[in-house]
C-alpha cells in the first residue's frame, strides 16, 4: 500500500505540470478578479466586454480568474501574466477599457499604462511592484493570503503545487500524532479568531477526549459582523486552505465528518467550498480513504439563512440540529453536545486557515510575527469614510495609526471620529485613540472596547456617533433570539431611548436607564446579550459630549433629526423645483420662486440636497427654548 | 395523508434527496424557496413528512430566519443594505426614502400590486460602493448591484420599479445625476 506521501506525490505531477503552464503561459493570459466584492463592481461585465473583443481581433491571449488582491476600491481588477511569468495588475477596469487590456496584453505595451497598479511578480520596466504600493505598507509578508493573485482560487492543483495539503499527507501518513499537531499549535500561540480567542489546540484536546465515535468538526463561517469579510476572502480566495485545515482539525480531534456553516449572504464563498470539497474527495483527500490510509473525513456545507445569533456557536450547532437557531447557555460545552447532539468542536474559517501554515512551517516560524501576547498575522477588512477600502493581512501589534494612513486617510479631508471595531456587539472607540491603539486585543481593553473578527469601520465626523449606536442597537434587537427577556427586551427599550435623544427627545432619565438596561442585561445567557450594550455603553463613556449636546438638540455634524432642519435656502433657484420633484413625501409647499418645506413632512432622506446642493440646505434647527420633562 | 397534488409532488421531488437528523433542514427549505419563490404551509408539512419532524417545528425554524417568507415574494426586490459603512453615507435617508416613495412603512414589505419589496440586507463586504442596495428577481434568481447611490438616486429607482420599469431602466434612473 503506497504511503500517504508518495499518494501525494503522485497527485504533485499533474499539479506542478499544470501549475507551470499557468505561471508562465504559451500565450498571455487575463485574469479577471472574481470574488463578491469585484462582481458587485461589474467584473462580469468586465470580463465579458475583455473576451468580446478579444473574440472580434481574433487575439492571441487566453482567459482564466483570480481573486482580488485586497485594494477593492479598484475594483473591477484584472491581471496579465505573460509568457515570462511576469503578471501585472490593473484596475479599475470597465468594459469601455477592454480593448485597452487586449491590447496591452498581445503586445501593444503601454495601451493600458494608466490602468496599471503595480506588478505582482516578475518585472516591467517602469511598473513598480504592488509591493510598493502604500496600501500594503504594513504586509510584511502574506502568509494566509499567500496564493492571492497567484493561483485560481477553484483549482485545486494550483493549491497543491503552491505546496498546499503536503503537511496534511505527512500528518495523515502518521508521521505526526494528534497530540503533537495540537501541541504545536499551542506552542504557535494559535487562538480563536471568531471573537473569544480560546487556544485553538486545546480545544480540539476536548474533543479528541469525548466518548463515542462520532465527533463532528464544525466551521463557523457565519461572519455575521457587517463591516467584516475577513472569512469571505479565505473561502473564496483560497477555498483549499480552509479544507485542508479542517482535514488536520478531523486528525487532531479524531472527527470523521464535519460541517461548513456558512452564511447564505456570500453565494461565491458557498460554490467555491462546495466545489473544493468535490474536488478534494475526487483526488482523495477527502471522502473514505484520506491519501489511501483508510482514515474517512466527510464534509459538508450548510448554508444559513440570515440569523446573527447563528454565529454563536451554540446557536450554530442548533441551526446545523434541524432546530431554530437559539443560543443557549453553557455548559454543556459543544465537546459534549454538540452538531445533532454529538460531541463536536467549533472553530472559525481564519482559525482553521491558520493550522496548515503552523504544520508546514512549525511553531517558531508562526510566532516570528505579531506580539508576544499575540503571535501570527490577522486578516482585517477596512471600509467606512476612508479613501481605500479592501483588506490586508497584518501582525498582530500593526499601529492602528498607520492603517488608517494605509487606507489613504479619510475621505473628503474630513476629520476622523470614531474607530469601530468588532462588529455589533464591538465598540465604538473615540478618535482620541488612535496614537495609541494597535491592532491587538489588550490594546482595546483599557477603553472598554474588542477587537473582535476582523472588521474595522471608520466614521468621519460627517455623522454623530449616535448614528452607529442607533443601527446596531437596533441590530442587536432584531436579531436577538428572544430567550431571555433581558436580552429581548431591553434591546427594544435602548433603541427606543436612542432613536427619541436623536429625534431631540431625549430625557434627563434616559442615562440612568441606559446604565441601568446595561447592567440588566448581563443576566442573559447568551454574549449576545451580554455584549449588546457596549456601543452604547461607550458613547456615554467615550462621547459623552456629544450625548448631552443631542439632549440639547444640538449636533455638530447635522447629522441628528432632533437638531437639524431642511430649508428653501435660494428659493428662486431653477433647481428648487428638481428637490421639490424628488421629495418621496411631497414636503415641499407653496409655488415655484416660494416654496418651503413642511418639517412635520420632512422625513429628512436628503433627496432635495442632493439635486439641489446650497439652494435647498440641511441647518440646525434655530434654538427654541424647549421644555425638558422630567421623568 | 393529505391529497397528493400536483403541487405537493413537485416539493416532494424538491426535498427527496434529504433525510431525518442528518442537518437537512435548512437544505430542504432553501431548495423549496429557491424554486417555488416562498414556503407555503404545504411545503412546510411535506418538509415535516420527509425530515420527520412536526410541521410546527418546521415553522418554528423557518420563522426564526430572515431569509424565509410564507408569501409570494415581490416581481423585484430591492435589498437595502444595513451595514456600517452604508448608514455613514445616509443610508438610512436612503431606506427612508424607498420606503415612502413604494408607499410602505417597514422592512420587509410589499408593494400592494406586488411589482415590488422592500427586504432587509447585510453587508457582504463591498463597502466601497455604498450605499448601496441590491436589486433582486425571485423568479429568475437575477441580482443586481447598485452602488455609490444617494437618496435621489434611490428615489428614481424605487420610481422605475413601482412604475412597472425593468430592472436594467429602473438601474439606469440612478445614473442620471
Ligand atoms: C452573537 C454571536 C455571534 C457570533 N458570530 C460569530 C461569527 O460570525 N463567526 C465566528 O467565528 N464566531 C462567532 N461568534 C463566536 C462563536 O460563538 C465561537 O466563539 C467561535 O466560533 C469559536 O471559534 P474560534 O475558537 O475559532 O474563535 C459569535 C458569538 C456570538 C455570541
Ligand atoms: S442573550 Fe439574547 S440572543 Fe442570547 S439567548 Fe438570550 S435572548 Fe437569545
Ligand atoms: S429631506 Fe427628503 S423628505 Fe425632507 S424635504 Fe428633502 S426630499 Fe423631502
Ligand atoms: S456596509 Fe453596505 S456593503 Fe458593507
Amino acid at each position: 500500500m503506497p504511503d500517504a506521501i508518495e499518494r501525494y506525490e503522485a497527485l504533485r505531477t499533474t499539479a506542478d505540470a499544470e501549475y507551470a503552464a499557468w505561471r508562465n503561459p504559451l500565450r498571455p493570459r487575463i485574469d479577471v478578479a472574481i470574488d463578491q466584492s469585484s462582481i458587485s463592481n461589474g467584473a462580469l461585465k468586465t470580463r465579458a466586454a475583455l473576451e468580446r473583443v478579444a473574440a472580434e481581433r481574433n487575439a492571441a491571449v487566453d482567459f482564466g480568474r483570480v481573486h482580488g488582491y485586497g485594494m477593492q476600491w479598484v475594483h473591477p481588477s484584472v491581471q496579465v501574466t505573460f509568457p515570462d511569468g511576469a503578471t501585472v495588475l490593473y484596475g479599475p477596469v470597465r468594459e469601455a477599457d477592454a480593448a485597452a487590456i487586449v491590447d496591452e496584453a498581445t503586445g501593444r505595451w503601454g495601451a493600458a499604462a494608466t490602468l496599471r497598479l503595480g506588478t505582482i511578480t516578475g518585472k516591467r520596466e517602469g511598473v513598480p511592484s504592488i509591493r510598493q504600493h502604500p496600501f500594503f505598507a504594513l504586509e510584511p509578508e502574506r502568509r494566509l493570503l499567500r496564493n492571492l493573485g497567484l493561483t485560481d482560487p477553484e483549482s485545486l492543483n494550483h493549491y497543491l503545487a503552491r505546496d498546499g495539503y503536503r503537511a496534511s499527507a505527512r500528518i495523515f501518513g502518521r508521521h505526526v500524532s494528534e497530540e503533537v499537531v495540537r501541541n504545536t499549535l499551542n506552542d504557535a500561540g494559535l487562538t480563536g479568531r471568531g471573537g473569544a480567542n480560546f487556544p485553538a489546540g486545546t480545544k480540539w484536546g476536548f474533543l479528541f477526549g469525548a466518548p463515542g465515535e462520532e465527533h463532528y468538526l464544525v466551521c463557523n463561517a457565519d461572519e455575521g459582523d457587517p463591516g467584516a469579510w475577513v472569512n469571505r476572502v479565505v473561502m473564496e480566495g483560497d477555498p483549499h486552505l480552509l479544507l485542508e485545515g479542517m482535514l488536520i482539525g478531523a486528525y487532531g480531534t479524531k472527527s470523521k465528518a464535519g460541517f461548513i456553516y456558512l452564511r447564505d449572504e456570500y453565494p461565491l464563498a458557498i460554490a467555491r467550498m462546495e466545489a473544493a470539497i468535490r474536488d478534494a474527495e475526487a483526488a482523495g483527500i477527502l471522502g473514505d480513504d484520506i491519501f489511501g490510509t483508510g482514515m474517512p473525513f466527510h464534509l459538508r456545507v450548510i448554508r444559513g439563512a440570515g440569523a446573527y445569533v447563528c454565529g454563536d456557536e451554540t446557536g450554530l450547532l442548533a441551526s446545523i440540529s434541524d432546530e431554530r437557531g437559539m443560543p443557549r447557555v453553557k455548559p454543556p460545552f459543544p465537546a459534549a453536545r454538540g452538531a445533532l447532539n454529538k460531541p463536536s468542536n467549533v472553530n472559525n474559517v481564519e482559525t482553521f486557515a491558520n493550522v496548515p501554515l503552523i504544520a508546514a512551517h512549525g511553531s517558531e516560524w508562526y510566532r516570528e510575527m505579531g506580539t508576544k501576547a499575540q503571535s501570527g498575522t490577522k486578516i482585517f477588512s477596512f471600509s467606512g469614510d476612508i479613501v481605500r477600502t479592501g483588506f490586508m493581512e497584518v501582525p498582530f501589534g500593526a499601529s492602528l495609526a498607520k492603517i488608517l494612513e494605509a487606507c489613504g486617510g479619510i475621505e473628503g479631508g474630513r476629520a476622523l471620529h470614531a474607530i469601530q471595531p468588532g462588529g455589533p456587539l464591538g465598540s465604538l472607540v473615540p478618535a482620541s485613540a488612535l496614537p495609541k491603539l494597535t491592532l491587538e486585543p489588550a490594546s482595546f481593553t483599557p477603553y472598554d472596547a474588542m477587537l473582535g473578527g476582523g472588521g474595522i469601520v471608520f466614521a468621519s465626523d460627517r455623522n454623530s456617533v449616535l448614528v452607529l449606536a442607533e443601527m446596531f442597537a437596533q441590530f442587536v434587537e432584531e436579531e436577538s433570539c428572544g430567550r431571555c427577556t433581558t436580552c429581548h427586551g431591553g434591546n427594544q427599550r435602548k433603541t427606543e431611548i436612542i432613536r427619541r435623544v436623536m429625534d431631540g427627545n431625549g430625557r434627563r432619565d434616559d442615562e440612568p436607564n441606559l446604565m441601568m438596561i446595561d447592567r440588566t442585561i448581563q443576566f442573559s445567557n447568551c454574549a449576545h446579550g451580554q455584549l449588546s450594550p457596549k456601543s452604547m455603553r461607550n458613547v456615554l463613556q467615550h462621547f459623552h459630549a456629544e450625548y448631552e449636546a443631542a439632549m440639547r438638540g444640538e449636533d455638530a455634524t447635522l447629522s441628528l433629526k432632533g437638531a437639524t432642519r431642511f430649508r428653501v435656502a435660494q428659493p428662486r433657484d431653477a433647481r428648487v423645483e428638481e428637490a421639490v420633484a424628488i421629495c418621496p413625501v411631497g414636503a415641499f409647499h407653496g409655488s415655484p420662486g416660494a416654496r418651503s418645506i413642511d418639517e412635520a413632512e420632512c422625513i429628512h432622506c436628503q433627496a432635495c440636497t442632493d439635486v439641489a446642493p446650497g439652494a435647498v440646505v440641511r441647518e440646525a434647527k434655530p434654538a427654541a427654548p424647549r421644555m425638558v420633562p422630567i421623568g | 395523508m393529505p391529497l397528493e397534488t400536483e403541487a405537493r409532488a413537485q416539493i416532494r421531488a424538491l426535498v427527496a434527496e434529504f433525510r431525518p437528523e442528518h442537518g437537512d433542514l435548512l437544505a430542504a427549505m432553501h431548495s423549496v424557496q429557491h424554486h417555488l419563490g416562498y414556503l407555503s404551509s404545504e411545503a412546510m408539512e411535506v418538509i415535516a413528512e420527509q425530515l420527520g419532524l412536526f410541521p410546527a417545528e418546521v415553522y418554528g425554524a423557518a420563522s426564526f430566519y430572515e431569509e424565509f417568507r410564507f408569501t409570494p415574494p415581490a416581481q423585484t426586490n430591492i435589498r437595502w443594505c444595513s451595514g456600517p459603512a452604508c448608514r455613514l453615507k445616509n443610508g438610512g435617508g436612503i431606506r427612508d426614502a424607498i420606503l415612502a416613495t413604494l408607499g410602505l412603512h417597514d422592512i420587509p414589505g410589499d408593494t400592494e400590486d406586488g411589482r415590488a419589496g422592500v427586504i432587509l440586507g447585510q453587508c457582504n463586504g463591498a463597502c466601497e460602493l455604498a450605499p448601496m442596495v441590491w436589486l433582486e428577481q425571485p423568479s429568475t434568481h437575477r441580482i443586481e448591484f447598485v452602488g455609490n447611490l444617494n437618496a435621489a438616486r434611490a428615489v428614481r429607482m424605487a420610481r422605475a420599479l413601482r412604475d412597472g420599469a425593468t430592472i436594467e431602466a429602473s438601474i439606469e434612473e440612478t445614473k442620471r445625476a
